[in-house]
This record gives C-alpha cells, structure tokens and sequence, in this order.
C-alpha cells in the first residue's frame, strides 16, 4: 500500500487522504454501521427508528408538557420538535464524530502496530458513519415535516450544500482529537462535557434572538451557531441560507482542517511509542 | 548492481525506543525542546531509551529465502517491522522493492470486532487489491483457511489456531513480492502448518522469503542464509546451516553458564570450512572400494543400499564445543561384523563408537550421537544416560573411554550425511556438554532404494495375500 508522505503545505492534502483511499473509508465506514446494530433482531432499522423515537419523545416532552415554543410565529407541538430536530441533528453529528475520535487510534492499536494503515482515514470512515445517520435523520425529519405540513421546503436540496462547509470543521476536529487523545488520556472526559456544552449554547434548543445581548457573542463563537441556523433556514423555514456567512464559515473550516490534519501527520510517529 | 536485483536493502538500520513514563510525556517530547531550543534554556527529554538495535546491514536478492535467528529480545521483531513499514527506522535507511506481505507475531493487523469475512477485505484492501480482485479471490482465501462457519464470527471470537490460519490464507492470496514470517506458524496445527510449509517452498521459486523461527530445523530447511542477531547487532550471517549451528552452540553455552558451567565455543575462525570439503579431504585417505551386500529384510529382492563412510579426521574437524572435562578423540562407524571398511549397508547392523579422554575427574558422562542429512535436519540419534542412569561411575583424569552403539542402520536415500558426536555430563534434561563434535563423521548412500520419507526401516516381510475364498483358476 502506498505510504507516500502527503504534502502537508497543501491545503488540498486532507482531502487527497479522504480519495487516495476511498474504498477503504467506505468500507470501513459501512463496517461501522452495520456492525453497531449486529446481533439485534431488528438491525439495520434501528438507524431509522432511533430518530423517529427521538423526534416522538422530543414532541411530546418539549410541545405538549413544556408547551415550548420556538418563538411566537411558530407554536404548534410538532413544528417546535421538528425545528429542534434540524439543529440537533447537526450537534449528534459533530458530538459522535468528536466524541469517538479521542479514541480512534487507542483503540485500534493493530491499525497503529501490526500493518502499515493510513490512519489519517479513520476521521473520515467516521464521519462517513456519522453522516449516515445524519442521511436517515434529516429523512425522518421532511417525513414528519410533510405530515404536518403537507409539503416540504424546495430548500431541503441546499442541505447538502450546508453540511459541506460543516465536514472540513468534523474533519479537523477528529483529526486533533484523535491525535491529542493518544497522549492526553483525559481528553475523552473533557470533550464529552463540552459537545454537550455546545449543544445549549446554540441556537438549537431556543432561537439566537433568545440571548440577551450581551451573551450573543459567545453563541457566535460556538462553531454549531451557523450551520445549526442554515440548517434550520433550508429545512425548515424554506428560505436560503446566509450566504455570506456561510462562505466565511466554509473558508475557516478548511482552513481549520488543513491546520489540524498537519498536526495530526506531524504527530503520528508518536503513536506507536506509547498506544 | 541494479536495485532491483534486491528485493530488500538494509543499510545502518538503528532503532531507539523511547520509553515514556506516561503518554503526554510523549506529546512534550514532541512541542517542548523546540520552545526550550527557541528561549535558549536547557533542552530536556522526557523518556528512556532502549536501543532495540544498532547500525543493522544486509541485502536480500530477489528470490532468496533468508533466516534470522536469535534469542528472544535479540531484535528480530523490530528488525521486521521497519522492515515491514509499521514502525520508523531512528536511522538508516531501508528499500524494499515490490509488495510486502508480513505475518507477524499473533494478530497480524486484523480488527477484532469485525468478521473474518470483514477482515479479509480490509486486509485486502490495504495490501492495495482492489474490491473487485478480491471478490474473486474471496472464495480461495477461505477453503485454505478451512476455518468454516467462523469466518462469519468476529475475529475477537477466534482461537489462536484459526486467527493464524486466516492471516496466512490472506498473505497466501495477495501477489506478494515479498513475505515475511514470524513464528506466527507454529500456533497452527500440523496439517495447517505443513500446509504452509508446501505454500512456502512453492512460493521460494517466484519471491523473496523472510523467515523468523525457533525451530532451528525449519530455518535450515527452508532458508539457504541465515542471520544471527543478538543484542541489536548482527552476529553471523552466512550459510543457513552453519549460522543455525553455531547459534546452538552458542545457546547452550549461555544455559551452561547461567548455571555457572563455562563452555567454551570454537569455530567461529574456521566457519567457512564446510562440510563438503572435508569429507573430499577424508577421501582421499581413507575411500574404499564399496562393499556391497544385501540389504537385511531385503535380500531376495536385490535392492541395495551401500553406505561409504569416511573416516573420522580430528584435524579437519570444523566446529566444536564444550566445557572441556572431557575430549572425543575418535569417532568411528563400521558394520558390527567387525569388518573395518569404510562401506557399510542400509539395513545392517553397525557399531558406531565414540573413544574419549577424561580431561578432568567426570562423573557419570554421557555419550550421545545424531545423525543428520545434508539440510542438518536430525533424522536420529541417541545417547547412554538412560541405559547407566542408576549407575553412578567417575572416571580419573586421563581415563581413556570408549562409548559403542549398536543398531541397525536404516535405510537412507541417495546424499550425504553427517554424524555429531558429544560428551556430556549431567542428566538427560539437564546436562553440561564436554565436548561436542559437529559433523565428526561424514557418510554417503550412493544407491538407494528409498524414495519416500527421511530415512527407510528395513522390511522383514512384505507380502500380498488374497483373503476372499479363493477359486484357483488352471489355465
């Protein structure tokens, strides 16, 4: 297998890691899937109904106990959970892929030992996973939303758009997480707590619009504020995303995982001394 | 030379280990010198090194099988594994043309969690087979995996035997240039193993061959070379044989001596005196014409198995070892009808006898020969300590002794053969060696009716009898 370096000044190279080996990241990636719900009776749908499950208790919980509203145009039980939805799915995307990146490479020790393996991929088969589960959600989601509402935004097309300027971010995040929880042991504890953090602090579970001024800032500093936004504005509002902003986002994102994947190559010769 | 006329270059290969207290020990490791460095304060290091090895070089031809041998902690490991790729050379360089292949220790590179199925095409996958070449091979790497319904099951789920079973099946399908095997084989059973072992003899004639064993019978079975590490250096590296022998040697010097016994190892001086050219030299004093009989059990049949022996020469004697209490002066094989040719047969019964000097005040010794065929492999052999066991005897210094062996001369096919000879102290598990010959005595079997096995038994009787009633037909 080709063990060529990759040309770390190119902003190009984390992308080169994710087609150089392509079928191996789908594979591993579809392993991952299909290995999580191995043995269950009902396997493969569990990935279907988990959303759909979450999306009852989230209705019933926040629209008929809370009586939530997202804000005062939009009042109904269901467009409040379906709303929340949008968001969320964007905060279990980046919580999966960060939370088990911290022990990507402790955990597969033979990966690191045993057989010359392109570990750089395995932040990408996980993402390939998480993105799975993101696909079966966000079709719960218009599933619901068309139920409700009898139709679903034109917008929903630009999703994958948004998620697109989100990967670069994912991509980074698990490559830096994966790197430092070779050597930080504790790393796994801390970014539980902060994935979860970053969930209340976005504009996920209330709209922007709800935090007082003064806290605003800290809300745009959470790398979930925007794409949870576009999200929202493409697959439920109907209207188009901020594109501006979205661009900007896209730009620091690569930029971010261009940073993080020098790091993460930098690093790797490390790992053999001490997984 | 063209570069590619090696299959594997190896040239001033170091390796340090770095041995961190804790990981993050690690990660300092790799940010904080270049701060000191940059703010002109002391740089420091936060681990212990450990020279697995040190300033390693060797070619490996395109085609050639090589052995490496060595204790355990010698290298070895780490040696394959940069070779390998898994692990980074601290210096020196390596090459290596071609696909690798390696099967290392236990567990080579499989993912636990997932299936043998799962397994073989990633491992596939990473030897750079794409999927499409792999579906068709799929069906192959399973029936010599032979491992049934576990190839569903994860691998986590595996005994060592079936774990060692597929690595191989999938080393064994993938195109390799190049293998490298690691004591992983002798996890597997025997018909696993000789099946790998055919695999590998087949596979000797189109690629390269890198082979870690303790089983010092394999190495020069299968290798033409070997190379002895130990302590991260290279000891020895020459032919098979002789680097296996003189790693014996060398092995049994260090048990003695942990046990506080010093046995001393010559040879490393003459080690390129080989066998061969010995046994021309004996020649020359000693041939005689053949004598022929017939072959015991075999008579009747004609089929004759001559044996010419060449004499025992102290002189030409290439490797020897020993505490030293006592010395083998002559080592001789005839027929026991007392005859001193130098021709015997297979099939016959001969003296083979071992005269000895007491050196120093011995007790209890214990004479022991093998025999061995041209690959050293040990067909037979046998020793006294069973038969004097409840016999104490000691023997002054300057007695003469003389140990005989009697037995019936098996039957042997066409090459040469060589007889170790030795004396030791001690009991059967636990003994010092006095002196121990290699290659004392040289043989041929110049005709042979032998073409199965490594040595033949005389038959006493061969007969075919018809058991159903019987109609006897007159023509």
């Amino acid at each position: 297998m080709s063990t060529t370096a990759y040309r770390l000044v190119d902003p190009l190279s984390p992308y080169r890691a994710l087609f150089r080996h392509f079928t191996l990241v789908v594979q591993m990636a579809r392993r991952d899937v299909i290995g999580r719900y191995r043995g269950s009776f009902a396997g493969l749908f569990w990935s279907f109904f988990n959303p759909l499950l979450m999306l009852v208790i989230y209705t019933f919980v926040f629209g008929v106990i809370f009586k939530s509203r997202w804000n005062a145009q939009v009042t109904g039980h269901f467009q409040y959970a379906i709303v929340l939805f949008a968001g969320l799915n964007i905060n279990t995307l980046f919580a999966e892929c960060a939370n088990r990146s911290t022990t990507l490479i402790i955990e597969n020790t033979n990966f690191v030992k045993r057989v010359v393996f392109p570990l750089e991929t395995l932040a990408w088969s996980t993402i390939g996973s998480a993105l799975f589960h993101l696909l079966v959600s966000t079709l719960v989601l218009l599933l619901m939303s068309f139920l409700v509402n009898w139709r679903i935004p034109w917008t929903f097309l630009l999703f994958p758009v948004v998620v697109c300027c989100f990967l670069p971010f994912v991509a980074g995040m698990a490559w830096l997480l994966a790197s430092l929880g070779v050597f930080l042991r504790d790393l796994k504890q801390v970014v539980g707590i902060v994935t979860t953090a970053l969930l209340f602090f976005a504009p996920i579970l209330y709209p922007k619009e709800m935090v007082p001024a003064q806290y605003r800032l800290l809300m745009d500093l959470n790398p979930l504020t925007v794409i949870a936004e576009a999200s929202q504005d493409v697959l439920v509002w109907g209207q188009q995303p901020q594109w501006a902003e979205l661009a900007v986002y896209a730009a620091v994102s690569c930029l971010f995982a261009w940073l993080a994947f020098a790091w993460f190559e930098r690093t790797r010769k490390g790992f053999a001394d001490v997984v | 030379m063209s570069s590619s006329e090696f299959s594997i270059r190896v040239e001033g290969l170091s390796k340090r280990y770095e041995i961190y207290g804790q990981p993050v020990d690690r990660l300092k490791q790799m940010t904080l010198p270049r701060i000191q460095r940059t703010v002109r304060r002391s740089v420091r290091t936060y681990f212990k090194e450990f020279w697995a090895l040190r300033d390693v070089s060797f070619d490996v031809r395109r085609g050639e099988t090589v052995g490496i041998v060595g204790r355990n902690g010698s290298g070895k490991s780490t040696l394959l594994q940069m070779i390998c790729g898994t692990l980074h050379p601290t210096s020196g360089q390596i090459s290596v043309s071609g696909r690798i292949a390696a099967l290392l220790e236990l567990g080579a590179g499989f993912n636990p969690e997932f299936t043998g199925r799962e397994n073989v095409y990633l491992s596939g996958l990473l030897y750079g087979i794409s999927e499409g070449e792999l579906q068709k091979r799929y069906q192959a790497i399973v029936d010599f995996a032979d491992i049934g319904e576990f190839i569903d099951q994860p691998v986590k789920t595996y005994s060592s035997g079936m774990y060692v079973r597929l690595a191989f099946a999938i080393i064994a399908h993938i195109d390799a240039d190049t293998l490298v095997i690691d004591e992983a084989l002798s996890v597997g059973d025997v018909r696993f193993t000789q099946k790998c072992m055919r695999f590998l003899r087949s596979f000797q004639a189109r690629g390269t061959l890198l082979f870690v064993s303790h089983d010092a019978g394999a190495v020069i079975n299968l290798c033409q070379r070997a190379i002895w590490l130990d302590g991260g250096g290279i000891v020895t590296d020459g032919p098979a044989r002789d680097v296996v022998e003189q790693y014996l040697a060398e092995q049994h010097a260090a048990d003695r001596s942990s046990l506080g016994e010093r046995v001393a190892v010559r040879a490393a001086a003459q080690s390129q005196s080989s066998s061969e050219g010995r046994s021309v030299l004996a020649e020359k004093t000693s041939a005689q014409p053949e004598f022929e009989a017939p072959c015991l059990g075999s008579a009747s049949s004609g089929i004759r198995n001559s044996i010419e022996v060449f004499e025992f020469n102290p002189d030409a004697v290439s490797r020897e070892f020993g505490a030293g209490a006592a010395h083998i002066d002559r080592v001789s094989l005839q027929s026991a009808s007392g005859n001193s040719l130098a021709s015997i047969m297979g099939g016959e019964l001969v003296d083979l006898t071992i005269e000895a000097t007491a050196v120093a005040r011995i007790e209890s010794p214990i004479f022991g020969f093998y025999v061995k065929d041209r690959l050293g492999q040990q067909l037979f052999g046998d020793n006294s300590y069973l038969i004097y066991r409840d016999k104490k005897n000691a023997f002054d210094k300057g007695s003469k002794l003389r140990a005989r062996f009697r037995f019936r001369m098996p039957i042997l096919a066409i090459g040469s053969y060589t007889v170790d000879a030795a004396v030791a102290t001690g009991t059967q598990d636990d003994h010092t060696q006095q002196h121990w010959i290699r290659d004392a005595l040289v043989f041929k079997a110049t005709e042979s009716s032998m073409r199965h096995g490594l040595v033949g038994v005389p038959m006493q009787e061969i007969e075919i009898e018809r058991l159903d009633a019987v109609h006897e037909i007159h023509g």
